[in-house]
């Protein structure tokens, strides 16, 4: 068997996508790890991360399968299971070995690998669903609307273009306290992403603005209002609005 | 604006606490059925799915500024938490107020949109007048391209609802209640007829504008969203078969995109309003909002569901599994063949996971471990299905035995704040009476005597 180990990112795992066609593996006995497992009797090849052998898997896959699979897939490997690079390349070189129709590659739910692949790409999907609600801005003084996120799987790259979509006259930044990394968008123009090393944010930057706090209450007391006391169910607002969401949201402070 | 005079020197906060209290019994709540890009200038996007801000301590989604303009309303709905003869605190906001809160709050991320209601201020065509300048100056002013639902007054002059329509991603007509004559118990100044006018005209503009925008692709949108409405369900004593009548013609005739059902809340003492003991009727609310669902997603007709001699529906059972046991005739369906339509007759199987099927059975045959992975409900579905010809268990396709084995689950959806269940008292209660097998017992039996 051949394992070949990348890093942990989209680029990476297409490049290894892009080596294994490149080496002529067998599908069947190749492995794409993003860690250290070790396997017996197994040969290791290192892959080098090359954005232009995955662009090219990239048009493959848009080619063959269709943005909205090609999103699917994105959605999976952005994922924290480490078993999602395996699952999409096995998916992904099925579909090319075979006649696939777009919108079609991951309509196999009883292949375990497109099984996998299909329900991290949707555990993602509900995530960024989620997100785009629960995440709350904070004016600063700076006028500068800041947002803190938690989240499971690495959606920050799709939440952005949301907000960006949503609020484009405005300056905002949302900062992913998990992967340490910022999602800024200056008023007007395209946003970009930013590791949290090469952030450098003084404590009274995050100051937040004077009518802040005033619009913070008049949310909490809207929510305490909006409640028909008769119809009170805790049980279900947990499984609506899972406890991991409701540090980062002004109303439940 | 004299008749802001009363309300002027209240806080901003009282007032969102008046006006909140005053809208929070209308359902109508979701931001779905527009998707709109943002322009690059202004602030706002749609996203088609609508999107859940936060929930509150109820479980019922915030997605939008749910507030009345006024509640200084001069009707008197009996079921009504504003009526006039109710001593309640007043407040009105003035357009700016519900801008600068909408604009606010969305920036934040806090909501959605803006749904705005009111109670009637002196008369119908002067609310809707109210209602049309304060979303005309969120859109001109504020330049606000988020999600607008307002209520169009039932009696108000037909032009304002016109021009208010070419504003809005939503409108709704309240339809109260379901019936003409509960209409006239509870709701003295409201007519069955003024609200279905409207609706109607609702209904033509959206009809209309949709012909403009084929020859014009940048005509402005009429209520782009639909129309949706409301009506109270246990404030008068009309029969599940009734309302889901009434619900099937909406959608017919009037092309509705929802209609709300909302369990009454007794806020007011009245000789005409039932007394509820339990509190309001929630699960009748869900039994209503699961044949909805029926009716608009499953292929489901009204009179499938119910009919004059049962006009309700049954308590233990979905409407869906209630249907199944009683058409077993159609059963057990074969899940590598049956038809679209068929799979969405099955319980246990929805619309995703029947689309699902259709497509994984394209790659090979399915078996109840794939249809598991694929999100059907197992436990629901297995009396009902056969992969490859085989059942899942042996099961028996008796409508007594399916009953009782779909009811007895532990695991069933808790109504009530209390946590209690809802349950058909039997002479034969299993569990209730069980008492261990005695040695001897297990001797007779073993030899054959018992």
């Amino acid at each position: 068997m051949r394992v070949y180990q990348c890093e942990d990112s989209l680029e990476g795992i297409f490049t290894a996508i892009y080596n294994t066609y490149e080496d002529n593996c067998d599908r069947m006995d190749t492995r794409i790890s993003i860690n250290d497992e070790l396997f017996l009797f197994a040969e290791y090849i290192p892959v080098e991360t090359d954005v232009d052998k995955a662009l090219k898997v990239i048009n493959t896959i848009k080619r063959r399968f269709g943005e909205e699979d090609y999103k699917r897939l994105c959605f999976a490997l952005v994922s924290r299971e480490p078993e999602k690079a395996q699952a999409v390349y096995r998916t992904v070189a099925k579909g090319l070995s075979k006649e696939c129709r777009p919108g079609h590659l991951l309509d196999d739910l009883a292949d375990d690998s497109v099984n996998l692949v299909f329900s991290l790409a949707r555990a993602t999907n509900n995530e960024y669903l989620h997100l785009m609600g629960f995440t709350r801005f904070a004016e600063l003084q700076s006028g500068i609307l800041y947002a803190k996120i938690g989240p499971k799987n690495d959606v920050l790259a799709f939440l952005m273009p949301h907000f960006a979509d949503r609020f484009p006259i405005e300056n905002f930044m949302i900062h992913d306290e998990k992967r340490n990394l910022y999602g800024v968008h200056p008023a007007g123009k395209d946003w970009y992403l930013m590791r949290g090393e090469d952030v450098e944010l003084a404590e009274s930057s995050l100051r937040v603005s004077d009518g802040e706090m005033e619009y913070q209450e008049l949310f909490k007391y809207f929510c305490g209002k909006i409640v028909i006391e008769e119809r009170r169910n805790l049980e279900l607002q947990r499984s609506m609005l899972p406890l991991r969401f409701r540090e980062y949201m002004a109303e439940f402070k | 604006m004299e008749w802001l005079a009363t309300g002027m020197e209240m806080s901003l906060m009282d007032k969102l606490g008046i006006l909140t209290d005053a809208a929070k019994y209308d359902v109508a709540c979701t931001s779905s059925g527009v998707e709109r890009k943002g322009n690059g200038r202004s602030i706002g996007n749609c996203v088609s799915g609508g999107i859940c801000h936060s929930f509150s301590s109820d479980g019922r989604c915030i997605s939008l500024l749910k507030i009345l303009l006024s509640n200084e309303c001069i009707y008197d709905c009996k079921y009504c938490i504003n009526r006039c003869s109710n001593d309640v605190p007043r407040a009105t906001f003035t357009p700016e107020e519900v801008c600068t809160l909408t604009m606010e709050f969305y920036r934040r991320n806090y909501i959605e949109g803006l749904f705005l209601s009111s109670g009637i201020i002196q008369n119908p065509t002067f609310t809707m007048e109210l209602i049309y300048r304060t979303i005309w100056l969120l859109r001109n002013k504020y330049h606000f391209n988020g999600y607008v639902h307002v209520k169009a007054i039932p009696g108000a002059d037909g032009e304002l609802i016109q021009r208010t329509g070419y504003l809005v991603d939503r409108m709704s007509v309240n339809l109260e209640l379901p019936t003409a004559e509960g209409l006239r118990t509870l709701a003295p100044n409201k007519h069955r007829k003024n609200i279905l006018a409207p609706m109607r005209q609702i209904q033509n503009g959206i009809h209309e504008n949709k012909n403009e925008l084929v020859l014009y692709r940048n005509a402005p949108r009429f209520v782009g969203g639909g129309q949706a409405t409301q009506m109270i369900i246990g404030a008068t004593p009309e029969t599940d078969y009734q309302i889901i009548n009434v619900a099937e013609s909406l959608y017919q005739k009037f092309e509705l995109k929802r209609v709300f059902y909302s369990a009454f809340v007794k806020v007011n003492e009245d000789k005409n309003l039932p007394a509820l003991p339990g509190g309001p009727p929630l699960l009748r609310e869900h039994r209503l909002y699961q044949a909805d669902w029926l009716l608009r997603f499953y292929g489901f007709a009204a009179s499938e569901l119910l009919d004059e001699s049962r006009p309700y529906f049954n308590v233990m059972l979905d409407p869906k599994e209630d249907w199944a046991v009683r058409h077993l005739e159609k059963f057990p369906v074969e899940i590598n063949r049956a038809s679209y339509e068929m799979l969405l007759r099955v319980p246990g199987v929805g619309v995703k996971s029947a689309r699902r099927i259709i497509a994984a059975r394209r790659c090979g045959n399915l078996t109840f471990a794939d249809l598991k992975k694929i999100g059907v409900v197992l436990k629901r579905a297995l009396y009902f299905i056969t992969c490859s010809g085989r059942m899942m268990y042996p099961t028996k396709l008796e409508e007594d035995y399916i009953v009782r084995n779909l009811t007895t689950e532990k695991d069933r959806i808790q109504f009530g704040s209390d946590g209690m269940t809802y349950k058909q008292m039997s002479l034969f209660d299993d569990g209730s009476f069980q008492r261990p097998v005695t040695m001897q017992e297990k001797l007779l039996s073993a030899v054959g005597q018992m």
